[in-house]
């Protein structure tokens, strides 16, 4: 009976199963094995003929000493660490305050979320205007209240990468602080009572007990808005074109740059396999914090 | 220690507006900037008030046609949320109501899937769709974008599901539903608000994404964010139009979002922290 059962399901589940992961595998599977076989490949546009030269794994020897490589996986490595950290810290401190106010959260919460709900692209599109060094509202708030900010941005490398990072924070410290608000609603009141009565002071309930509780989430939510950060592009794009030079090219821009303007498909293919190893890392330990930590 | 109360929650609530106050500028900034006058718009300092105008608007979407991008957003949006939908929702439920021990292989590979680069994918399907000549056809764009879609929705519904108690599957058996009666006529609708959340968010998945759509549609499908670059001209950009592209594209996501924002929690941890 018990057999007859487990049988019945995994026919049932397969035909529930089937549609989706048929095409989920076509439209992923077909192009990740495409990708992986281009990059043994020497294809580019500017050479005829290319697509068929099979030169083995000499596109990764070359990607493991190019310096553009490196220096781009180095800026984005970062604005990844940088914004979501500063992400994270934001998100605590407005989460906390939140979840201490008496009425009107919702609509407070809901005000706070806005930047994430705009398009990448527009954000992008929001700060080239907003911090226009002819007619940008920043610039002109910067000259009248004489505040020690720069006006220029997109000069130097540094300041291009920092506004970058600016903008990523105020798009996503939202997302963070939305997280740890659900995630501060779930604590037990009992366990502040007891402290209370302990004469724990509100320091030491934030490091003994919210911080501990809190934990999980914010591995998780860490994790899962590093591996979107990682996956930059549109901001760059849009705002700085990658750069001045190339001081804010991040990986995936680079990628695209070698496979659409320098038409080095192929070279672009092993960059993407390596993003996807690195990607698919990353993935494995959000996996194991989800399959293992009861949230 | 009564007395403290009211002071700590002025200060807080106080923080709270100038927070917002400042992070919101710029956004809003674009939106005024969108029904100005082209002079008052540039003027220095910044003019905040000024007699408004939908030129604008007029200009971009109808004398320009970004109306036509706005179109294919639309199509391609509501094309790739239905088929997610349609592939993921049994999907889902088979993750929830008949589990087998391979299960959570494949829900591995969803994960991965959702978090490859979207360059990874896009390149690899730039190049087979050339080859089949469906570059710049809203069926390249649809696939694409169904590939992120797909495990989303599976990841976000498996999680409705659980929560509907199997019992009440067993009582529809009893009285003589199959499975896919069972699925089609109860557990649909038993996760409505789930699947209208569902919905929501993978529409603004689609509709913002850029990537994308930059490498696989062309002159006759290309997305209103694809078309944007395409204003910052060299020769004096018209941020007035921009600032009205702007405003159309962002406008429906925060309205609909907004109508959601109870699931937004989970939609954004795939289901990881509940709301």
């Amino acid at each position: 009976m018990k057999t007859r059962k487990l049988l019945d399901y995994r026919k049932l589940a397969f035909n529930f199963h089937f549609a989706a992961f048929f095409v989920l595998s076509i439209v992923t599977l077909i192009p990740l094995a495409y990708t992986f076989r281009l990059s043994l490949f020497d294809y580019q546009l500017s050479k005829p003929g290319s697509l068929n030269i099979f030169i083995g794994l000499k596109n990764y020897k070359v990607l493991f000493t190019d310096p553009g490589f490196y220096k781009s996986l180095g800026i984005t490595l970062i604005y990844v660490i940088s914004s979501v950290s500063l992400e994270m810290v934001v998100g605590i401190i407005l989460s906390l305050i939140l979840h201490q106010i008496p009425f009107l959260r919702r609509m407070f919460s809901s005000m706070i979320l806005v930047p994430m709900l705009i398009a990448p692209l527009v954000i992008g599109l929001i700060f080239s205007f907003f911090t226009n060094p002819q007619f940008g509202l920043y610039t002109h708030l910067v000259t009248k209240f004489k505040l020690p900010l720069p006006i220029v941005l997109l000069d130097k490398p540094v300041k291009a990468l920092v506004t970058l990072i600016i903008m990523d924070v105020w798009q996503w410290a939202p997302y963070m602080t939305l997280i740890f608000l659900a995630g501060l609603q779930s604590i037990e009141g009992e366990y502040f009572e007891a402290a209370d009565i302990d004469g724990c002071n509100g320091w030491q309930k934030f490091w003994k007990i919210t911080m501990p509780l809190l934990k999980p989430i914010i591995s998780v939510s860490v994790l899962l808005r590093a591996m979107e950060a990682l996956k930059e592009f549109d901001k760059p794009y849009i705002y700085s074109g990658g750069g001045p030079g190339n001081a804010t090219e991040v990986i995936d821009l680079y990628t695209y740059r070698q496979a659409f303007s320098s038409f080095k498909f192929s070279y672009a293919s092993a960059l993407c396999v390596v993003l996807f190893v690195l990607l698919l890392i990353l993935g494995r330990i959000y996996q194991k914090f989800m399959m293992n930590k009861d949230l | 220690m009564k007395d403290k109360k009211p002071l700590k929650y002025a200060t807080l609530y106080l923080f709270l507006i100038g927070f917002i106050v400042i992070t919101l500028m710029p956004y809003f900034w674009l939106i005024l900037t969108s029904f100005k006058h082209r002079v008052d718009a540039f003027a220095m300092p910044p003019k905040i008030i000024s007699t408004l105008t939908l030129q604008n608007y007029f200009d971009v979407f109808i004398t320009k046609g970004l109306i036509k991008n706005l179109w294919n957003s639309i199509i391609i949006m509501v094309a790739a949320v239905g088929i997610s939908m349609g592939l993921g929702l049994p999907s889902a439920f088979a993750f929830s109501r008949f589990p087998t021990k391979h299960d959570s292989i494949l829900l591995n590979y969803l994960l991965g899937t959702k978090f490859t680069p979207f360059v990874v994918l896009a390149l690899p399907l730039y190049l087979i769709m050339s080859r089949l000549n469906i570059l710049d056809t809203y069926l390249g764009i649809i696939i694409a974008h169904t590939a992120f879609n797909l495990p989303f929705v599976i990841w976000m519904m498996k999680g409705f599901f659980d929560s509907i108690p199997k019992e009440i599957d067993e009582a529809a058996r009893i009285d003589g539903y199959s499975w896919f009666e069972t699925f089609l006529k109860i557990d649909l609708r038993l996760a409505k608000s789930g699947i209208a959340a569902t919905t929501v968010f993978c529409a603004v998945n689609s509709w913002n994404e850029f990537l994308m759509a930059l490498i696989l549609t062309g002159r006759t499908t290309k997305t209103i964010p694809v078309a944007i670059p395409g204003l910052l001209t060299p020769r004096g950009t018209l941020w007035g139009q921009i600032a009205a592209v702007g405003t159309v594209v962002t406008i429906p996501v925060l309205i609909f979002s907004l109508l959601v924002q109870k699931y937004m929690v989970s939609g954004l941890t795939m289901g990881a922290v509940k709301s």
